[in-house]
C-alpha cells in the first residue's frame, strides 16, 4: 500500500509541500514539512537543491531519471549517491535514448553534468539531447480540465469504481510540469542556449589516453583509472562532497558514463571469455566509494549481451544499486508474436536497492514494456491482446469427466490424466 | 539497392570457406577507385601480385598498397616497412590519406584480429576515421570506408560480437546452389537497423553484377514472412482440441444427465467390482451392541 501512496503523491508535489493539502494523498501517514523556522536546517537546506526530493518510503535523497514513468518503477526516483546501470539493447538504441534523458533532466534542472564516454565526444553527445516539453500555458490549461473533470465525477467513480482507484497509476502522457521528472520530446533537440548555460565536464578517453597497449592483468585498465581520477577530480574541485564549505548553494553532479566495458575502454571483456574479469568490477567498487561521500547519482550503460562470461554479469550486478535491463525486438523472432506487436521491447527492473531500509521498494508489475512513439518514450504493463479467433474453443467440462473415470470411483485427486489441465 | 552499396564507417564482409569474400573486396575496392576515391590497402594474407591480379592497369596504379605479408616482423629489415607492427601500420595509413573520400580496406581483419588485442584494434578502428574526420574537416559519416574482410570460422563469438557492435555495416556471405548472397545489415545511429538481401555475382573482371533475386533452379525461397506465432500454443491448458479429442468430447454423457443407458444401469444388479465392500473382523476387544452398532446412544 506504501507502494500506491508514492505512486499517487509522485507527480505533482516536491518535497516542501508533501505535507497536508495535496489532494492526491492516499494514505494518513504525512511528513511533515520544514517549518518556517526551520527546525532542521540541514532538512531544509537538501530540499532545496534543484530537481531533488527526498523519498516518501525512506528519505533518501532521489533524483529524476528523466523518464516520469521508470522513476516511479524504481520508487520515485534515482538516489543520490547511488549507480543506475542499464543493460543495453543489441543495438543500442533505446539505452542511448534514456542516456540522453538523463543528461537532459540534468541540464534543465541545473545540475552539474560529467558525462564520459570512448566512443562519441561528450560535446556531440550534448548536441543531440531532446527538448523538453515545457509549455507552460498549455500544462496550466491541461491541469485545469482534469481538475475538473476529478470534482465532477469523483462521486460517480466513489459508487461504481472505488477499487480502481487503488491500482498504481501508471502515467502514459504528459500530466503536470512539474520540478521533479519533465517529458522530453525526441523529436526535437535541446535549444543551443540551454545546453550552453548548463555545466558540463566531458570525459572522451581516446583525447586523454596517452598509451592504449598497455594492460597489465589484475588491475584497473588505463581507462578506468584515468576516469576515476577524472570523477574524483571534479568531484573535490567543485565541492560536491562538502570539502568546499563556503559553497552555499548545493548542487548534484550527474555522472553519465556510456559504453562502460566495452573494448572502446580498453577492456577486453566484451572479446574474450577470460580477459581481465577484475577491471570492470573494481571500477564498479570504487565508483561507490565515490559516489557514496558526494552528492552525485551516476547511470552506466554498459553492452552486457557482449559479456562473454556470465559470472562478471552478475558480480557487476551485485556492484550496481539499481539495475534495469532493456531487450528490443527488433530481430529477434519475438518481433513476430503478436502478443508484442504494439511494444518495441521489454524492461526488466534486475535490481532495486535497499537503501536504509530493510525492505525493497518494488513495483508489484513485473511484465513491462516500452514503446518508441515520435515523440515520447512510454512504459507500459504488458497486456496480452484478447483473442477474438473464431477457432478458439473452450475446454469444457466433459474432459474434466472423461479422465476421473478412468481413475476409478474412490481416487480423490484432480485428474492428472491425458490432458494438460491446470486450474 | 545503390544506397545499400554506399558503404561509409566500418563495414565488416564476413565470409566462411564455402563462400569467400575476397572477390567481393576487390570487386568493391574496383567499384571505389572507379568513382575516384583513394584507395589504401592493407594485404596481410595474400602476395601483392595475386592480389593486384584482376585489376587492370589504371586502378592498380592508383592503389595505395602496404604490404605485411612478406616481412610481417620487419625481420629483413630493409627500413621500408611500416614502423610498430601491424597497429602501426594502421595508425601509419590513417596519417597519409588526404582529406576527401577514403576507402580502405583491410586484409584481412581476421589476421589483425589473431594477432592484435581485440581491444586495442577496436580502439584503432575508431581512431582511423576519428581522425580522418579531424583533419578533413567533414561530417565523419561521409568520408571514411574502411572495408574489413573477416572470416566466420576462425573467432568465437566475443571478437565478431564485438566488431559487430562497432561496424557500421555487416555483410555476411552465404548463398545456395552456387548462387552467392549478402546479408547486409546497416546500422545507422539513431534509427532501426535495416537488413537487406542481395544476390550477386562478381565477374571476372571484378564488377559486381546484382541479380534480383535467387536463381530459378534453387530451392524454393524460404518465407520472408516468419509465420505468426501463435500466443495460445504454450500455455497449460489446451484451447484447441484435436479432430479425435473433439469426437471423444462429442460422446460423451454428462455425469448428470438421466439417459436412457442410465436408467438401464441402474436398474440391473450392479457388477461386484462396482461397489466396494468393508471387511471387518472384530477383535477381542470390541464391544459389539446389536442394539446399538455405532455406539452413540447415550446409555
Amino acid at each position: 500500500m506504501a507502494a500506491v501512496a508514492t505512486c499517487g503523491t509522485g507527480a505533482g508535489s516536491t518535497g516542501s509541500v508533501v505535507a497536508a493539502g495535496s489532494k492526491n494523498n492516499v494514505t494518513s501517514f504525512q511528513r511533515r514539512g520544514p517549518r518556517a523556522s526551520g527546525s532542521d536546517s540541514s532538512y531544509s537546506r537538501l530540499v532545496s537543491i534543484a530537481g531533488t526530493r527526498p523519498s516518501v518510503r525512506n528519505g533518501q535523497l532521489l533524483v529524476s531519471t528523466g523518464l516520469p514513468a521508470l522513476d516511479q518503477l524504481l520508487g520515485g526516483g534515482l538516489a543520490v549517491g547511488t549507480v543506475l546501470l542499464i543493460e543495453e539493447d543489441k543495438y543500442n538504441i533505446y539505452s542511448s535514448l534514456l542516456f540522453k534523458y538523463f543528461l537532459a533532466e540534468g541540464i534543465i534542472n541545473g545540475h552539474t553534468l560529467l558525462v564520459a564516454s570512448a566512443k562519441e565526444d561528450p560535446a556531440d553527445i550534448l548536441q543531440e539531447l531532446p527538448a523538453p516539453l515545457l509549455d507552460d500555458n498549455v500544462k496550466k490549461d491541461f491541469d485545469e480540465d482534469a481538475c475538473n473533470h476529478k470534482t465532477a465525477e469523483s462521486n460517480i467513480k466513489m459508487k461504481i469504481a472505488w477499487r480502481y482507484q487503488l491500482l498504481p497509476k501508471m502515467e502514459a502522457g504528459p500530466v503536470s510540469s512539474s520540478r521533479f521528472g519533465h517529458y522530453y520530446d525526441a523529436s526535437k533537440k535541446m535549444p543551443q542556449e540551454l545546453i550552453e548555460a548548463s555545466k558540463w565536464h566531458g570525459f572522451f578517453f581516446p583525447e586523454k589516453s596517452s598509451s592504449t597497449l598497455n594492460i597489465e592483468p589484475c588491475s584497473l585498465t588505463h581507462g578506468y583509472i584515468k576516469l576515476l581520477q577524472f570523477i574524483q577530480n571534479i568531484i573535490y574541485e567543485e565541492g560536491f562532497d562538502g570539502s568546499n564549505p563556503q559553497k552555499k548553494q548545493k548542487n548534484i553532479l550527474r555522472i553519465g558514463i556510456q559504453n562502460l566495458g566495452s573494448p572502446l575502454w580498453g577492456d577486453d571483456i566484451c572479446c574474450m571469455e577470460n580477459g581481465n574479469s577484475h577491471s570492470l568490477t573494481k571500477f564498479l567498487y570504487v565508483l561507490r566509494g565515490l559516489l557514496r561521500n558526494s552528492l552525485s547519482a551516476c547511470m552506466i550503460t554498459m553492452p552486457t549481451h557482449l559479456i562473454q562470461n556470465k559470472a562478471i554479469i552478475s558480480r557487476v550486478t551485485n556492484l550496481s544499486d539499481t539495475v534495469v535491463g532493456l531487450e528490443s525486438f527488433i530481430g529477434s523472432e519475438r518481433e513476430t508474436n503478436p502478443l508484442y506487436k504494439d511494444y518495441h521491447g521489454l524492461i526488466h527492473i534486475r535490481q532495486i536497492p535497499r537503501l536504509n531500509n530493510l525492505i525493497y521498494d518494488v513495483s508489484d508489475v513485473k511484465d513491462l514494456a516500452f514503446k518508441l512513439k515520435r515523440k515520447l518514450f512510454t512504459i507500459e504493463r504488458l497486456h496480452l491482446p484478447p483473442d477474438l479467433s473464431d477457432t478458439v474453443s473452450r475446454s469444457s467440462k466433459q474432459d474434466l469427466a472423461e479422465p476421473s473415470k478412468l481413475l476409478g470411483p474412490g481416487c480423490g485427486v484432480m485428474a492428472g490424466g491425458k490432458k494438460h489441465l491446470d486450474f | 539497392m545503390e544506397s545499400v552499396l554506399a558503404l561509409r564507417g566500418l563495414v565488416l564482409l564476413r565470409d566462411s570457406v564455402e563462400w569467400e569474400g575476397r572477390s567481393l573486396l576487390k570487386a568493391l575496392i574496383k567499384k571505389a577507385a572507379l568513382g575516384g576515391e583513394q584507395v589504401h590497402i592493407l594485404g596481410c594474407e595474400v602476395s601483392e601480385e595475386e592480389f593486384r591480379a584482376g585489376f587492370d592497369s589504371s586502378i592498380n596504379s592508383r592503389l595505395v598498397y602496404y604490404d605485411l605479408f612478406r616481412d610481417p616482423l620487419n625481420w629483413a629489415q630493409t627500413g621500408e616497412a611500416l614502423p610498430g607492427g601491424p597497429l602501426g601500420a594502421l595508425q601509419a595509413m590513417c596519417e597519409r590519406t588526404d582529406p576527401g573520400p577514403v576507402t580502405v580496406a583491410l586484409d584481412s581483419l581476421s589476421w589483425l584480429l589473431l594477432r592484435l588485442p581485440c581491444a586495442a584494434l577496436c580502439q584503432a578502428l575508431c581512431a582511423m576515421s576519428r581522425q580522418h574526420a579531424c583533419r578533413g574537416g567533414g561530417p565523419a559519416a561521409g568520408q571514411l570506408c574502411v572495408l574489413g574482410l573477416l572470416h566466420r570460422e576462425l573467432h568465437g563469438p566475443g571478437p565478431m560480437g564485438a566488431l559487430s557492435s562497432l561496424a557500421q555495416t555487416e555483410v555476411t556471405l552465404s548463398g545456395t546452389a552456387g548462387q552467392a548472397s549478402a546479408h547486409i545489415l546497416c546500422r545507422r545511429p539513431r534509427q532501426r537497423p535495416t537488413l537487406e538481401t542481395l544476390w550477386f555475382s562478381v565477374l571476372p573482371d571484378l564488377s559486381l553484377d546484382l541479380q534480383g533475386g535467387p536463381p530459378l533452379e534453387s530451392q524454393p525461397h524460404p518465407d520472408p514472412h516468419t509465420p505468426q506465432v501463435d500466443p495460445a500454443s504454450h500455455l497449460t491448458f489446451n484451447l484447441h482440441l484435436s479432430k479425435r479429442e473433439r469426437e471423444a468430447k462429442d460422446s460423451l454423457t454428462l455425469p448428470f444427465q438421466f439417459s436412457s443407458e442410465k436408467q438401464q444401469a441402474l436398474l440391473r444388479p450392479g457388477p461386484g467390482p462396482a461397489t466396494s465392500r468393508i471387511f471387518y473382523e472384530p477383535d477381542a476387544f470390541d464391544d459389539l451392541d446389536p442394539e446399538d452398532p455405532d455406539g452413540d446412544l447415550d446409555v
